[in-house]
């Protein structure tokens, strides 16, 4: 990788009229270039312009065909037959067939892969024809094509002469440089932190693509600069803009606010498996379910909403937001902001005095964190509750909360597949090996765990979302988490930019045109 | 002498030492670099896998020895957030901040130098007066502050220069410059006044105390006495004698321009090997984490070893001292 170059010739085409030069500017650079080496949004959200997979999501989240024109499921239930689609190639020119798929498979699935989690009822994928492939599975898979758009298709011809046939998440191969999709664009230069660069690939096999010949990608790192950045034309869109900045670039000439909700909700947890409080003797009050419906209770989520999101976000009840698949219609009601009910509860519980216990909150991680936190320990107070508050950053506190160090915490959780089953599997389920993996508090039902399974092979959706309804109406009887709201999602952009946000904050190059 | 510079050399070295030492025990009070580098759907097993792969799971002492074994053979291993070697990023960044530090040393020695005499020489003016005031301002407001004060005005009020980045930079044998293109020297213009206003008030002052102090001296009574122009008993006799401790100052401040040019670098994100140590506490990457810490220390024990030596050369009362008794 030759480091240098090329920044300001975008500024040098930019000044004539005409310009099909797009700059945009995010807080986070990915990573890694290979897409089974990172799990994580900033990585495939930008790969997702290189790369494609057998599916893909439309504007409206909805799965869509992409490198597969159909699929169907075999048998009852035995796995997932796709056919490819015939005539792409990848941006080295070589043609992408059912080899490709089974490599692809292997690699992503392999024990060095990030991305292996999506396969874990896979048992063998297994190329029919040139341009058929079955996925099979150990049990029925009725969300299997929902959960693998961001699995991505890579040449093994390519992979294999450039020595990459194995993603190197800690040390780095060929394939964390460069890249070699179908996609829509192919990447032309790569200098990590500092810039990449997207050029559009003419043999692409798809039609609606806007009119960007050159995309140039920038981290900027601090959110003022961004702001700055984009006022002063240096770049056309940035991600994300903050919260205190939104009304003013709203009222900024030239530029506009694109305003809408991100798939991640916002919610306290809480300690339900320790028998004390954090560094005490005193018995644990979170295991009692009414003390978790007091603190419900007492949270004022209009007034958060309004004054530290400014207007900008929508209220949770539920795990998962409205527009998600799976999404429980009955359930959309949070509790109420009811002080006196929550002093009842309180009493009930044996807490009429209240207790002082310890709050973590990530001070780095969601937008306006920590003062969300800050709001919550006032409100708690009024029905005296004292809690703590410890506010770290985020590289601190994942492992604060795997060491139980907290008795109520914040949590923010987008869910991969779009579908309400997500968080019930890893924020639900007892914790376990690889499931219920980030169920810190350690809430544990049978019932639920029972249930779980049974909705991620169920075929017959109204069987499914009756048991998912079942899950959902558990947690909000159970108060396993105060869900508070759904994170917004804030981009700026110039007045001449058209394009189109993905609820998943996946920045999608295609839908941009420069006008 | 022998005896003296061995002595200081391995003061040095023991310094580089506990300097490393101590960067190392307060890696872990950062944060886990595994969750960075792991996605939501990982799982325990993997967590441990990962951080027995990265001997993240050994007391802290034995991942320090392991990194100098491994940076005494010119390894200083691979990035966690890259996937590339540590030695290979440092490199590829260092001109970005070295440009960055000598245009702005330069900017604040010769600005410094010029607004310190005529501070002196107008010592009772009107402008004199308006400048010492203005620099309080350059040495009591945060960097930060300046810089985005800078950019709303320059960039995006008058729209004049670019609000971030380096500009156009050009590849001359591994060193990527921004002097040779009218980007690349725009870019550069706002950075180096944030970086350099500090030190360019601070020699200010200097040069300013020290003018008045030479300007009392008697052999400046005696030159004015004889009538020589008033312009060259300032610029001739006086400038040049308060020089010697301005020059040892800016020498001294190079080395604190190149490591604080961290927060001057994050705000205008300028690609230098400060903005990419702020990147690394951010992510955990502790391979340039550690790395950058070392190469810090050692070009301010460099500097340090380097004015001591001097200072060896140059006053005859450290040898008395080592040869016992003397006069």
């Amino acid at each position: 990788m030759k480091p240098a170059l090329l920044l300001a010739v975008a500024c040098a085409i930019a000044t004539p009229a005409v310009s099909e030069t797009f700059h945009w500017a995010g807080t986070t650079d990915p990573n890694t270039m290979d897409p089974h080496a990172g799990n994580s949004a900033p990585v495939l959200g930008f790969l997702n312009n290189i790369y494609e997979g057998l599916v893909r999501r439309g504007t409206d989240m909805a799965i869509e065909p992409s490198l597969a024109t159909s699929w169907e499921p075999i048998g009852n239930g035995e796995g997932w037959r796709f056919i490819l689609r015939e005539g792409v190639t990848f941006h080295d020119g070589s043609d992408f067939n059912a080899e490709d798929v089974v490599f692809s498979y292997q690699r992503a699935a392999s024990e060095a892969s990030d991305v292996r989690s999506w396969f874990a009822s896979v048992t063998d994928v297994v190329a029919v024809d040139d341009y058929t492939v079955d996925i099979l599975t150990s049990n029925p898979q009725p969300i299997f094509p929902d959960s693998i758009a961001n699995w991505m298709m890579m040449d093994s011809g390519w992979t294999m002469a450039s020595s990459a046939d194995l993603p190197a998440p800690g040390e780095g191969n060929f394939a964390t440089l460069n890249a070699n999709g179908t996609g829509p664009y192919v990447l032309a230069e790569r200098q990590p932190g500092l810039e990449t660069v997207l050029e559009p690939f003419e043999g692409w096999w798809g039609e609606e693509r806007g009119n960007v010949t050159r995309g140039i990608f920038t981290p900027i790192d601090n959110s003022a600069t961004a702001v700055a950045a984009l006022l002063a034309g240096d770049v056309d869109m940035i991600n994300p803009v903050p919260v205190q900045d939104a009304d003013r670039l709203d009222g900024v000439d030239g530029v506009r606010l694109i305003r809408g909700t991100e798939a991640r909700v916002i919610m306290f947890g809480f300690s339900q498996d320790k028998d004390t409080l954090f560094g005490t003797d005193d018995a644990n009050p979170f295991l009692d379910v009414r003390v978790r419906q007091a603190v419900a209770h007492a949270i004022n989520v209009p007034a958060i909403l309004q004054t530290i999101m400014r207007g900008s976000a929508e209220p949770a009840a539920q795990l998962v937001g409205a527009e998600m698949n799976g999404f429980s219609e009955g359930l959309a009601m949070r509790p109420g902001l009811d002080l006196d009910r929550a002093r009842a509860l309180l009493t009930d519980a044996g807490y009429p005095d209240g207790f002082s216990f310890l709050l973590k909150c990530p001070n780095d991680r969601y937008i306006n964190d920590e003062s969300v936190c800050q709001a919550t320990v006032a409100m708690l107070a009024q029905i005296g509750l004292d809690a703590q508050l410890d506010a770290i950053p985020v590289s601190n506190y994942w492992p604060e909360l795997r060491e139980d160090n907290y008795d109520m915490y914040l949590l923010g959780w987008s869910p991969g597949t779009f579908d309400a089953e997500h968080p019930f599997r890893f924020l639900v389920h007892t914790p376990q090996d690889n499931i219920g993996t980030w169920n810190f508090g350690g809430y544990s039902n049978a019932r639920v765990d029972e249930l779980i399974p049974a909705i991620q092979s169920e075929i017959d959706p109204v069987a499914r979302q009756a048991m998912l309804d079942e899950v959902a109406a558990t947690v909000q009887d159970d108060v396993v988490y105060v869900p508070l709201y759904i994170q917004p999602l804030l981009w700026g952009a110039a007045d001449n930019i058209e394009l189109t946000q993905r609820v998943d904050n996946f920045f999608i190059l295609r839908w941009v045109t420069v006008e | 002498m022998l005896a003296y510079t061995i002595r200081r050399i391995a003061q040095s070295i023991f310094v580089l030492f506990v300097v490393g030492l101590v960067a190392f025990s307060m890696f872990r009070f950062v944060g886990d670099p595994v969750d960075n580098m792991l996605g939501q759907e990982r799982t325990q097993e993997d967590v441990e896998r990962l951080r027995e792969q990265l001997g993240l799971d050994q007391p802290f002492i034995v991942q320090y020895f392991r990194f100098l074994e491994q940076a005494a053979q010119g390894n200083f291993g691979l990035s966690y957030r890259q996937g590339r070697p540590v030695a290979e990023i440092l490199l590829e960044r260092a001109p970005a901040t070295l440009e960055l530090a000598f245009v702005s040393g330069m900017m604040a020695l010769a600005g410094g130098i010029a607004l310190g005499i005529f501070t002196a020489i107008r010592r009772r003016g009107f402008g004199a007066n308006v400048v010492m005031t203005l620099s309080l301002i350059g040495v009591s407001l945060p960097t930060f502050l300046i810089g985005i004060l800078l950019i709303y005005l320059f960039s995006v009020e008058l729209g004049w220069l670019p609000s971030f980045g380096r500009g156009e930079v050009v590849e001359v044998g591994g060193w990527t410059t921004g002097f040779l293109t009218a980007s690349g020297l725009k870019a550069l213009i706002l950075p180096s006044i944030t970086l350099g206003l500090y030190q360019m008030t601070l020699i200010m002052r200097l040069v300013r105390t020290e003018m008045l102090e030479v300007l009392r001296m008697d052999y400046i009574r005696f030159a004015r006495a004889r009538g020589l122009r008033e312009k060259s008993i300032n610029f001739r006799h006086a400038l040049k004698n308060t020089l010697v401790p301005v020059i040892t100052i800016t020498g001294l401040q190079l080395g604190s321009i190149i490591a604080f040019a961290i927060i001057t670098e994050t705000v205008f994100q300028w690609p230098g090997v400060g903005l990419l140590f702020i990147n690394a506490i951010q992510f955990v990457d502790i391979p340039v984490m550690a790395a950058y810490l070392m190469l810090i220390s050692v070009m301010f024990v460099g500097i340090n070893l380097i004015v001591d030596m001097l200072y060896f050369a140059i006053d005859p009362r450290l040898r008395a001292d080592r040869t016992s008794g003397g006069h």
